[in-house]
């Protein structure tokens, strides 16, 4: 850390100097001499100062970080409230031996207490100290006697060379082989990675518009932007899988206690560990080509990451046999294989009515080219009709949901069919909304929300376009569940106190 | 189920009457400085999103109820999408009440109840008389804590 503090303060005026330098008039670049060293100083001296400002320590009942220079913060985080502890290591923390541990709680938006570059063993051993004291607390839940802190650690971030806690508990769910990443590279989807192309293109040309000829007929034209777009295709899924098998190269999950654990990556290596008791509600989610195969992959959201935090995956199971998948929903949420309920037809009439909007604006984007680049036969573009009934229907067999005793399984998507179950007892709210189109189809849809940070489509569950009288009894239903769950654990906390209280 | 006080048609005709005039304003600036539009014509939008403001405000105003059930606080509002919400009593994270200007110089208030969900945390009640919107936060206050329990995260 003090390495780096010295590197940032390094980097950092000379970088602001020179950036200053360039944007404004009248800066005599000779005060780089002057300047420059100052700032370096300051910044090694406040990288320092960091370094020796910043400790954490593991008490019996909280984790508590204290830091900061000019102004001090010091956080304690109970370790009941604690969602995931991460460890992240980049190609440049790996180089160094040391990691960045987050610890998440539900509170707030950022991740609530970061330790940079802490050895790698000390990053494994607070990871693995964490997920004990906690399993302490709540095994000791009513009892005064705490635990203790294996190690009376006050240390500030440094070079420890203990090692990291014996793994005797820990039992071996999941190990992605080989044959299944390169699978799972080939069929997975990664829309953010169709930007990369674009963005090469954009950098290697200058000026993209250069490539396309100025005399062209309107036939190469259409052929040009075929092949652009399979080039497109090909190069994003390139990128896609290489990105996949990076991310996801030797993924274990480990269960240890009441805690799942895992690691994965090739080149910067995460690990996490996402207790049992708080996982909020779990997806299954397939591509199509992944459900050819009979393949799907499970996630487990918690409450622990913010809003748009893309950091943590929370993939469990990122890609196994289908049979596997759903073996891994029924350990982790309890789920039984759901009966799925299809829509009401009207829904499907709706999905004709949107895309059949959707279609009509893309021939009207296709005249508006037409009119500003002189494309003659702009009116083909009208195909997209043909392809209306077909997405409505298929979209349209690709959902449902399912009541169940415990859970509520909602369904959806064609391309990447996505399953979400839902316990009653993570409800927070549940929403009935009926748009103007809805009343008069005699439909509505039913949001149930949960404390869930991060949903797969990034959207709060919904079951939408069920028949009028179902979303009712749902809405009924879930609220009812709920209090059913409520009371159910209760009544299960009461008998494992009642040996203690005699 | 409880209704809203009548005030509140005021507060949003006001919030419509804003909208309108800000639109006219952008007309007007549209006029000045990009292409001609004609006055009668700005007057005419003006007009049109006055009465339309007012008659949304009309029906909102009679849309909008809610009611405490045995298990949570129910409501129903909405014009064009109509929203039927369940707060569960155990869910409730804290309760505020709050006004803005305009509501503190009708007399008027609101009363706001977080949830620890992930999006449409908050769930607002307007148009309640400020001894109202008191009474019902420590109503929510009190339930909250008597259905006590695991909190759900």
């Amino acid at each position: 850390m003090a390495l780096s503090g010295a590197i940032s303060g390094l980097l950092l005026p000379v970088a602001a100097f020179a950036i200053l330098g360039e944007s404004v008039e009248g800066i005599d670049s000779s005060w780089v001499f002057v300047v420059a060293p100052l700032g370096l100083a300051i910044g090694v001296g406040y990288g320092i100062a960091r370094y020796y400002r910043f400790s954490y320590e593991l008490t019996a009942e909280t984790f508590d970080v204290t830091s900061g220079v000019l102004s001090v913060q010091s956080r304690e985080i109970p370790y009941g409230r604690v969602q995931n502890v991460d460890v992240r290591q980049k190609l440049v923390h790996r180089l160094f031996g040391v990691a960045v541990v987050s610890i998440e709680t539900a509170g707030g938006g950022d991740t609530e207490a970061t330790l940079n570059f802490v050895a790698e063993d000390e990053a494994n051993r607070v990871q693995a100290e964490i997920r004990r004291l906690t399993a302490a607390i709540e095994a000791d839940d009513g009892d005064d006697t705490r635990p203790a802190p294996s190690t009376e650690a006050d240390t500030s971030a440094g070079d420890r060379t203990d090692s990291a806690e014996p793994r005797a508990a820990r039992e071996l769910l999941f190990e992605l082989e080989f044959r299944e990443l390169l699978l799972y590279a080939g069929t997975a989807i990664r829309p953010g990675a169709a930007i990369f192309p674009l963005f090469l293109l954009l950098v290697l040309t200058g000026d993209p518009t250069s490539l396309v000829p100025e005399s062209i007929t309107e036939l190469s034209l259409v052929a040009l932007s075929a092949i652009g777009i399979v080039a497109w295709a090909l190069a994003t899924s390139a990128i896609s899988a290489a990105y996949t098998v990076a991310g996801y190269y030797d993924f274990r999950l480990e269960r240890d206690g009441n805690d799942f654990v895992y690691e994965r990556g090739l080149i910067e290596r995460y690990s996490g560990s996402i207790p049992v008791e708080k996982v909020q509600s779990v997806t299954i989610s397939d591509t199509l080509l992944q459900r050819l195969f009979g393949y799907a992959s499970l996630s487990v959201e918690t409450a622990g990451y913010g809003p748009g935090d893309s950091s943590g995956s929370q993939s469990t199971v990122p890609f196994a046999a289908e049979s596997r998948v759903y073996r891994f929903a029924e350990g982790i949420a309890g789920v039984e294989r759901p009966q799925f309920t299809s829509h009401p037809a009207m829904a499907r009439r709706r999905y004709l009515a949107r895309y059949a909007i959707l279609a009509t604006l893309v021939v009207a984007a296709a005249f508006l080219t037409a009119q500003v680049i002189g494309l003659e036969r702009w009116y083909f573009a009208a195909v997209a009709f043909a392809a209306v009934p077909p997405a409505a229907h298929l979209k349209w067999t690709h959902m449902g949901y399912y009541v169940g005793d415990d859970h509520l399984v909602i369904r959806r998507g064609f391309w990447r069919r996505e399953t979400t179950v839902i316990p009653y007892f993570r409800i927070q709210t549940v929403t009935t909304r009926r748009s103007l189109f809805q009343r008069r189809l005699g439909l509505a849809s039913l949001v149930v929300d949960t404390a869930s940070s991060r949903t797969f489509t990034g959207s709060v569950p919904t079951i939408e376009n069920m028949g009028l009288e179902d979303a009712r009894t749902a809405h009924e239903n879930s609220r009812k569940q709920l209090q059913r769950t409520l009371r159910d654990r209760a009544r299960d906390e009461n008998v494992g106190l009642s040996p203690e209280m005699a | 189920m409880e209704i809203l006080n009548p005030r509140i048609r005021l507060l949003w005709i006001a919030q419509g009457a804003i909208a309108a005039l800000v639109l006219g304003i952008v007309l007007a600036a549209v006029d000045q400085w990009a292409t001609d539009v004609p006055t009668s014509v700005i007057a005419g939008i003006v007009a049109l999103g006055l009465v339309l403001g007012i008659a949304y405000a009309v029906r909102l105003y009679q849309v909008w109820q809610f009611e405490l059930q045995s298990d949570a606080l129910y409501l129903e509002r909405g014009v064009i999408t109509f929203v039927e919400t369940a707060v569960p009593f155990v869910r409730v994270q804290h309760v505020d009440t709050q006004f803005g200007p305009i509501e503190r110089a009708l007399g008027l208030s609101s009363v706001v109840v977080y949830t620890a969900g992930s999006r449409n945390a908050d769930v607002r009640i307007p148009g309640l008389t400020p001894d109202r919107a008191r009474d019902l936060q420590d109503t929510l206050r009190e339930l909250a804590v008597e259905s006590e329990a695991d909190d759900g995260v």
